[in-house]
């Protein structure tokens, strides 16, 4: 290379002569032999040129306007839906929501008044759409509503719309939200799997004429008009549904139609909404919807948006900063410091979010639990009935650092509960007592436990986690920080934290009965609606999620439970829901940990956004705007 | 024997490679109990209630061998399955996923093989000397350098500072326009495609976003080409007959590019066959932190989540890409170094 | 002979002759001094590694300790000389104990797929035929199995450790190195000097072991030193998934991964969190320098092709 530069020097100066003249000799045969070498460097050349021509070409472009994809809103937030069937959508409804719609919705940022939208009237006792004694529900319809295929909307689809519902009910869906005020049952099958309700039943909870949809409920049911906002509420039409291959609307062989193992709607979408569905590139991860141009209503102001799932956190931190995505949501704490003091960037904090997690004592373990050490009460382990005793679950009521936990896993950002309930839902109990940290108290509880025997032998137990599972990283914190408080207490009281493959864990937590697990360490619950029975059936019935195989659920709890959610009367509810809230404190059913404060993160060109308690990832975009 | 019966053999002996393949990894699945299979089927936390339904539902209880010919009779029809964690048909989800991994493949292969080889001969020629010894240290930072790390060095200093490889593989305006009507579809590699559309500016959309994926593995991946190389045309060049070449008064260039090189090549293609076999089934790394989503993604999060089907059908995959590789590497030995009887 | 004559014998037997060529070669070449000085270096680190970093009584060494829960990683203090990651585990502790634990799944993993890389890939390439057809097509099959599928598999039947992913690895590596000695072995047999072994009268087993596999081994040395690093690369991508050691173990792949979401430090200071990358990052690239640096000195120094050129 330097000799072929020397040359050209040379050359330019004119100053050529027969030393020179062999130089170049020996140049040209350099580049004649093709040598190893410098057919390298050539490559190499080539290569940084060709890449220096892109970057130059970028870069040189005029800069493009402040705002990028001024017509796009992309979003990050909450991931991929599982599917687009809202009979079987209970997670990543917002693509649901934002295409489709329900006959009524929250007003704005509330979720005890409704706003009509496939309605023209919110029924209320006052307006009589609902009758004296909560059983029947009347819905005048809007006319002149067009699905996104052009076919109108008549109260027909809305009948068919949820009667389809009940006739799937899916394993494990969402429509058990419709099953409970309408059927009275969770469940459209028994234990066994078999049919347990007939056409007749849900053919006469749902009925319609030409301008109203009337529904019947089985008892009186507080929140039946929070659940008609959400995704099982949303309208369907008909005729395409039919076209799809659902159900066809007639009783003869509609339980052929119960429980598909594939939702026929899995990945289409037909609504009224203001947004289109366009496409969902799962390969890609990109979820794309567009201004329908013929709504009835308030066209959207944006022209689409996009759902983006990107996998690297870093990468999207990046993108967010960039400008190339307009909404991240879901900032785990530990990185909120890398969004701190930026510009362009807008941050609402303390969202109080309708979600608590709390610890669910195992008040009868299964005895071949691998958790459970030799079994015995003999320091090496623990007996199946351990948390049986309440002594035992004072103690490590008392042993909890509540506040220290919030300031390390939460750098502060979460609220203290008193039970399982998070104090924004109607009938918390604001005077309720908590534990809180007291390791004397702690002592005396342990030395009761077992008549004495506790403190002598000690206490060896396994607590496990889920290896990637949601806050993992706050749960063992939270069970570390517990540990290290009971050996204080007492150094022969041993909690081991072991880190356990996701699905082992998820099927020993809840699939095994009586559960091996003695302690779960994380149990969460989002509100499904904002009302004290969605939390207090999951966390203390004897059918609920985190109770149902934990024994420690009574009759009283559950005629309790039924009491509460079948009257509308404010009196009986709060008696009913402070009693439970007393159980569960005096009985010490769990440790609450926390109830989740958010944070919502944006460019400052997104305007319009208002936080919502329930269901708050259902942002309708059609009321957000893009500019300055 | 001929070429042409040896390729006809190995292809037929190819199908109990798959057959084996298929089997070890059903048998591997069957240490997870069908519950824990199950909760694989579930939608949502708050289905785990009824695992053992799931469990029954998706016949997870019957006996090995009755879910293995089950299987095996879908595969011969066509059909491999429903990848829960794709959301989509197994077949389906590797055709779309694979082309982003091979447009990776396809454009970084002759680089890493380029920039070894040449490396790896520079060091060999000049060996113990600061050149050769420079070249070897770079390359090994380059490979002892995590993946994440360098790609979300590569990320943040070329697109959070100067915005101009972004990740992904096009950009907004591009992807509009290759999802709408107006763009035919023919391999799913953006590149190729968009030449064959005659669309200029999403071919170098397209570049854009491959430079930075591609410039990733090429640091971290040529070390290892670069030392067979070296140590190979080391011991080539050592050899009488290069000895005997120079004697006879060859250029030193043809001496190496001539007789050294291509006998020096035959563990370099050994070598470069894994490796290429190994990159065509997924960069993990590389694809998530560039959001060039491809086939070790998905498989990736399909062996975290236990999405049996996913697994399988994608280790079939993987079968034939190796038998495939390995063919033709053990073509080329025969090629290169006709001392190899291909028997 | 008198003793004298006897040890003048011994003195220049060629024996002892190439181990005096030898050294002094080694003696000559600075980049193999410095790789067994790297390499001799992490092992007085592995060994010393409880007076370095002394453990907490009463707990398991190999367990990081933590100050602490805090959330993000701290920079660089008094009694944290490397800092602490995230979760309030010390840098420093990791990174000493971490040696130990590189060591262990490196020469072991690397071992045993050499070895059994070796004996399948010569077996396959000396005698050929039949053999050879049915052992490549059982590498073809271990070739195809996806290592981390392998892994979880292990992690769930032994449970999730080190030594599952330890075993894993092993199945996943050893198929290269067959093929690599299998196409050493091609090209070696029909040499002369192996048919002249045969024809003196060796067995079989002694031609492969005392003169092919001597000349064949070289691309695997190769191959094996710069493998060492990957090997601890690869644990810590398995234990990131949950796969392997348990979170908070002292592994410098697992410190790595730490780093994962820090890498782009705060807005304003980019290199904000530069010690959780940076740090364990070096002590991985010495190590695997000092490896291969050492692999090429064998290679440079005993292939009797290179030696003396």
């Amino acid at each position: 290379m330097a000799q072929i530069l020397y040359t050209f020097t040379l050359l330019k100066n004119k100053r050529v002569n027969s030393k020179h003249i062999g130089k170049i000799r020996e140049i040209r045969m350099i580049w004649k032999s093709k040598s190893a070498i410098t057919k390298m460097q050539a490559l190499a050349i080539v290569i940084i040129i060709v890449v220096a021509a892109i970057a130059a070409y970028y870069l040189t472009r005029p800069t493009p306007t402040l705002i990028k994809n001024p017509d796009t809103i992309i979003t990050t937030v909450y991931g991929p839906p599982s599917t687009l069937d809202p009979a079987f959508a209970y997670d990543g409804i917002v693509q649901i929501m934002n295409v489709y719609e329900t006959l009524i919705f929250f007003d704005k940022e509330h979720i005890d008044r409704f706003r009509p939208v496939l309605a023209t009237e919110v029924p209320t006792i006052e307006n009589g759409l609902i009758s004296p004694d909560g059983l029947t529900y009347i819905f005048p319809i809007r006319k002149g509503v067009k699905f996104h295929n052009g076919n109108p909307l008549t109260p027909e689809d809305v009948e068919y719309s949820f009667e389809r519902m009940m006739v799937c009910d899916p394993d494990g869906g969402p429509v058990w939200m419709l099953l409970q005020p309408l059927l009275d049952r969770y469940c459209t099958r028994d234990e066994n799997g078999n049919i347990a309700v007939s056409a007749e039943e849900i053919d006469k909870a749902v009925e319609s004429n030409a301008t109203h949809v009337i529904f019947h409920l089985k008892k009186p049911y507080p929140a039946f008009l929070q659940i008609l906002s959400l995704s099982v509420g949303v309208i369907l039409d008909k005729e395409w549904c039919i076209e799809q291959g659902c159900w066809p609307g007639t009783w003869n062989n509609w339980t052929e139609y119960n429980n598909p193992s594939t939702p026929p709607l899995d990945t289409k979408m037909m609504g009224t909404g203001p947004f289109k569905f366009e496409k969902w590139d799962r390969s890609a991860g990109e979820f794309i919807i567009v201004r329908n141009e013929d709504y009835w209503g308030e066209p959207a102001k944006v022209k689409r948006v996009v759902w983006k799932f990107i996998p690297e956190w870093s990468t999207k931190i990046m993108m967010f900063l960039k400008g190339d995505i307009d909404i991240i949501a879901d900032v785990p704490k530990a990185y909120i410091q890398q969004l701190e003091g930026v510009e362009g960037i807008v941050c609402f904090k303390d969202l109080p979010l309708l979600a608590i997690i709390t610890m669910v004592f195992n008040f009868n373990i299964s005895s071949t639990s691998p958790y459970i050490g030799s079994g015995k009460l003999d320091g090496e382990g623990i007996p199946p009935n351990f948390f049986a005793d309440k002594y035992v679950r004072l103690g490590f009521a008392y042993s909890f650092p509540y506040e220290e936990y919030i300031q390390e896993a939460y750098l502060g950002e979460a609220k203290r509960i008193a039970t399982c309930i998070p104090d924004n839902i109607p009938f918390y109990n604001p005077e309720q007592e908590m534990y809180s940290l007291n390791l004397t108290k702690a002592e005396e509880c342990f030395r009761k436990a077992f008549n004495g025997e506790l403190w002598e032998k000690g206490f060896k137990v396994t607590v496990p986690y889920g290896i990637g599972m949601d806050y993992e990283e706050e749960t063992r914190i939270a069970l570390e920080m517990l540990a290290e408080n009971l050996r204080e207490v007492n150094p022969k009281f041993q909690l081991i934290i072991q880190g356990v493959e996701l699905t082992t864990y998820e099927a020993q937590l809840y699939g095994e009965d009586p559960s091996p697990v003695p302690l779960n360490a994380a149990a969460m619950w989002w509100a499904d609606f904002a009302d004290p029975d969605n939390f207090f059936s999951g966390f203390m019935g004897s059918a609920g999620m985190y109770s149902w195989n934990m024994y420690f659920s009574t009759p009283y709890i559950d005629e309790l439970l039924a009491n509460g959610s079948s009257t509308l009367d404010p009196e009986v509810r709060r008696e009913v829901y402070y009693e439970l809230q007393r159980i569960y404190h005096d009985e010490v059913l769990g440790i609450p940990l926390v109830q989740l404060i958010g944070r919502w993160y944006q460019r400052d060109w997104i305007k319009g956004w208002y936080f919502r308690p329930v269901w708050e990832e259902v942002v309708l975009y059609s009321e957000l705007e893009k500019g300055y | 024997m001929g070429l042409g019966a040896y390729i006809a053999r190995r292809l037929l002996l190819f199908i109990p490679v798959l057959i084996g393949v298929t089997i070890l990894i059903f048998l591997i699945s069957m240490s997870f109990t069908p519950e824990q299979r199950a909760v694989l089927y579930a939608r949502s936390p708050k289905q785990l209630r009824s695992l053992r339904q799931l469990a029954q539902k998706y016949h997870l209880y019957d006996p090995i061998h009755i879910q293995y010919i089950n299987w095996l009779n879908n595969v011969l029809h066509g059909n491999l399955g429903w990848s829960i964690t794709a959301n989509m048909p197994v077949s389906q989800a590797i055709i779309e996923f694979f082309p982003a991994t091979l447009e990776l493949v396809l454009y970084s292969a002759p680089f890493i093989y380029i920039v070894g080889t040449r490396l790896g001969i520079i060091s060999a020629v000049k060996r113990d000397t600061a050149i050769d010894h420079g070249t070897r240290v770079l390359a090994i930072i380059g490979w002892a350098l995590p993946t994440f790390w360098s790609a979300i060095l590569l990320l943040s200093v070329f697109y959070g500072h100067l915005d101009l490889f972004p990740p992904g593989r096009l950009g907004e305006a591009a992807t509009r326009y290759v999802q709408s009507p107006k763009f035919t579809r023919y391999t799913g590699l953006n590149t190729i495609d968009a030449l064959l559309n005659g669309e200029i500016w999403i071919f170098l959309d397209a570049l854009r976003h491959l430079v930075l994926p591609v410039t990733n593995l090429v640091i971290v991946t040529s070390a290892l080409i670069m030392r067979v190389m070296r140590s190979s045309m080391l011991e080539t060049l050592s050899k009488a007959y290069i000895t005997m070449a120079r004697a006879k008064g060859l250029d030193e260039k043809e001496v190496i590019n001539k007789h050294a090189r291509r006998n020096a090549l035959i563990p370099v293609i050994t070598v470069t066959g894994s490796l290429f076999a190994t990159m065509i089934c997924g960069l993990v790394v590389t694809e998530s932190v560039f959001n060039y989503m491809g086939i070790g993604y998905w498989a990736a999060k399909a062996a975290v989540c236990l999405d049996i089907a996913a697994i399988l059908g994608f280790s079939l995959f993987v079968a034939i890409v190796f038998v495939v590789t390995n063919l033709i590497v053990d073509v080329l030995y025969a090629f290169l170094d006709p001392r190899i009887r291909l028997g | 002979m008198g003793i004298k004559a006897r040890f003048k014998t011994f003195a220049t037997r060629p024996e002892l002759k190439e181990l005096r060529f030898t050294l002094n070669m080694i003696k000559k070449s600075p980049l193999s001094l410095i790789g067994m000085g790297i390499v001799l270096f992490f092992a007085l680190i592995a060994i010393f590694a409880p007076v370095i970093a002394p453990p907490l009584p009463g707990r398991d060494p190999y367990i990081i300790p933590r100050e602490g829960f805090s959330r993000t990683p701290k920079p660089p203090s008094e009694n944290h000389i490397f800092g602490l990651a995230q979760g309030g585990y010390d840098i420093f502790y990791g990174c000493i104990w971490g040696t130990r634990t590189a060591f262990y799944v490196g020469l072991t993993v690397i071992v045993c797929a050499t070895l059994i890389g070796i004996v399948l890939g010569s077996i396959s390439g000396y005698y050929g035929g039949i053999i050879d057809e049915v052992l490549m097509r059982i590498t073809d099959v271990f070739f195809a199995l996806p290592g981390l599928i392998l892994a979880m598999a292990f992690a769930v039947a032994f449970g999730p450790s080190l030594d599952s992913v330890i075993k894993a690895l092993i199945l996943v590596w050893w198929p290269t190195y067959a093929r690599l000695v299998r196409s050493e072995v091609l090209r070696i047999k029909n040499l002369e000097y192996v048919e002249a072994a045969k024809a003196s009268g060796c067995s079989d087993f002694r031609v492969i072991v005392r003169h092919i596999l001597p000349n064949a081994i070289f691309p695997i040395l190769v191959v094996a030193s710069l493998d060492t690093g990957s090997v601890v690369l690869e644990a810590a991508t398995l234990s990131f998934l949950g796969i392997g050691a348990p979170y908070g173990y002292a592994d410098w792949g697992q410190m790595v991964s730490f780093s994962r979401n820090w890498i782009v430090g705060l807005p304003g200071n980019p290199y904000a969190y530069w010690y959780t990358f940076v740090i364990p990052g070096i002590f991985i690239f010495m190590f695997v320098l000092g490896w291969s640096l050492l692999g090429d000195a064998f290679r440079d120094i005993l292939d009797p092709m290179i030696r003396r050129r």
